[in-house]
């Protein structure tokens, strides 16, 4: 006798209000019992038309404007377009200028890790990691906001130079600071290396192949942690990169532990990167003059975001007004991972590989 | 591949075996265009591009060159080390249509799905029924991106949603 064994399929829908994460997206995931067959990935519940919006703003309004696409990653946002932006008019900002705008970028990875650290201990359910992670990364906001006077979004760029310049008192207060998150770091890499309980979420879970990562064309430390050697900082150095060259942290193993541990030692990296740098501070002018009019023409300004490569194209027909500006970034190249390395996996693994990459629904919705 | 003359050299090879279909320009140091005068070569040169494993596709653009033209403007950004290779295509406003990539490079869909919601080309071959980022209640036929937009179309008439006191 022959039993037809009809296999039900569930769809599951999550989101907009997401269970897990603070920001809105909808997925939807095809179940058989607790395996997840498949999913879809719906975005734009916070999209602000923020490229279409900056065709009607003049080229200085537009820093503000695009500072604002992500509350994490303020500044890599404003630097790549002001990056850009002086391309076009062929002015380079100064050393100085140049080398606090690395300095910034490198403090803001630091507290977009850590930030990164804490929702993600707290998706895997360890909520101890996450309340230590965020209380450790008041000490960077607070550099931030001692530095520049904001938390998030700080301003600190303008067209041609920064507005803010360092100190050595305040070089002190930084190097206190981050004497006290190195330690920190440290014994991060050795929990998310060694707990058992939290190696059982991670270890082996949501594996993507190097090839897979190239194919499916993640970036940033979701592709480091594959075996993908790409940072931006490495392969095309802007800003001061080129001073101040970064040394890439790879890792072969491709899962959710390698993530975990190529970001914590992407800390390490940027507190040896803040320390070079402030012992090494060019001296000179933070500003060069800029026209207010820039020259038509078009360029591509890549940066390494915290998430991965970040890219903005412009094009300007002369006036003071872009004609167009857009902006791609690193959360829409690693979307799609999430959606294909789902599959197969037991939805209950699903928010850690979601939270895996450090989405940011933001900056997928401009 | 290991500078950036390297990879702009190896990319014009490349064009250049398309040559009565293209034509190259070198707008900056890192940077090279490649205008296609034909979109449908579009699947070929990119072939041609993966064959030699130049870069990876790092951005779609969509242009508006605006109603007077009557042409968009579709950007394939290749990006390989510090260089970065523009595939070109111009659209006819009216009918566009250009043939997708997701088929050769599987990261090019969300690219090309937001492209099609912004801008209206129709990428022909892409399988993805539903929006990425419109809304549901999206009227038909309206597209953000395009200058020609009016934000007012959006409140009454044409099947649009409608406000409500």
């Amino acid at each position: 006798m022959q039993i037809d064994q009809q296999r039900e399929r569930f769809t599951i829908p999550i989101g907009p209000q997401h269970p897990a994460l603070k920001e809105p997206g909808h997925f939807r995931f095809t179940v058989d019992g607790e395996i997840v067959t498949d999913a879809t990935v719906r975005l734009g519940y916070a999209h602000r038309g923020l490229e279409k919006l900056a065709e009607k703003q003049n080229w200085v309004q537009n820093i503000y404007l695009f500072e604002r696409v992500c509350g994490i990653c303020s500044h890599i946002h404003s630097t790549a377009y002001c990056l850009g932006v002086e391309r076009l008019a062929g002015v380079a900002a100064p050393p100085r200028a140049q080398a606090i705008r690395t300095l910034v970028g490198e403090l803001e990875r630091i507290h977009s890790h850590l930030l990164w650290l804490g929702v993600s201990a707290h998706e895997a359910g360890f909520d101890t990691l996450f309340m230590f992670s965020w209380r450790d990364r008041e000490t960077i906001m607070d550099l931030l906001e001692a530095f520049t006077g904001n938390r998030v979004n700080y301003s600190l760029n303008v067209l041609g130079g920064v507005k803010v310049d360092m100190t050595d008192e305040l070089a002190k207060t930084v190097l206190a600071g981050l004497d006290f998150l190195e330690e920190r770091t440290h014994h991060y890499l050795e929990v998310v290396s060694k707990d058992t309980s939290f190696l059982q979420r991670t270890r082996g879970v949501g594996v993507m192949t190097r090839h897979q990562a190239e194919v499916l064309g993640v970036v940033g430390p979701t592709a480091r942690a594959s075996g993908v050697t790409r940072d931006i900082r490495h392969e095309a150095p802007y800003a001061a990169y080129v001073d101040f060259p970064v040394r890439v942290v790879v890792d072969d193993r491709g899962d959710l532990e390698a993530r975990f541990v190529v970001r914590m030692k992407e800390l390490l990296e940027s507190y040896r990167l803040v320390r070079e740098i402030l012992a090494n501070l060019p001296d000179g002018d933070l500003t060069v003059r800029m026209p207010r009019r820039i020259k038509a023409g078009e360029t591509v300004s890549r940066v390494e975001a915290p998430r991965g490569e970040l890219l903005y194209f412009l094009k300007s027909n002369g006036t003071d007004t872009p004609e167009r500006v857009h902006a791609r970034t690193p959360t829409i190249c690693n979307m799609a991972s999430v959606v294909r390395l789902a599959v197969g996996h037991q939805l209950a693994d699903v928010p850690l590989i979601l939270a895996g990459i450090d989405p940011c629904f933001s900056c997928n919705d401009r | 591949m290991s500078t950036t003359e390297e990879t702009l050299m190896l990319a014009r090879e490349i064009a250049g075996a398309w040559d009565w279909a293209t034509e190259v320009v070198q707008p900056e140091e890192n940077r090279l265009d490649v205008y296609l005068k034909n979109p449908d070569d579009l699947v070929a040169i990119v072939t041609g591009l993966r064959v030699k494993r130049l870069g990876y596709l790092a951005a779609i653009t969509g242009l508006d060159l605006g109603t007077e033209a009557g042409e968009l403007e579709v950007l394939y950004h290749f990006c390989a080390g510090a260089a970065v290779i523009t595939l070109r295509v111009r659209l006819n406003r009216q009918e566009t249509a250009v043939a997708s990539l997701s088929e050769l490079i599987p990261s090019a869909e969300p690219y090309e799905r937001e492209l099609r919601e912004m801008y209206g080309v129709t990428i022909n071959g892409l399988v993805a029924p539903n929006y990425l980022y419109l809304p549901d209640d999206w009227p038909t036929g309206v597209y953000p991106m395009r200058r020609d937009f009016d934000p007012q179309s959006l409140l009454a008439g044409d099947g649009a949603r409608t406000v409500t006191e």
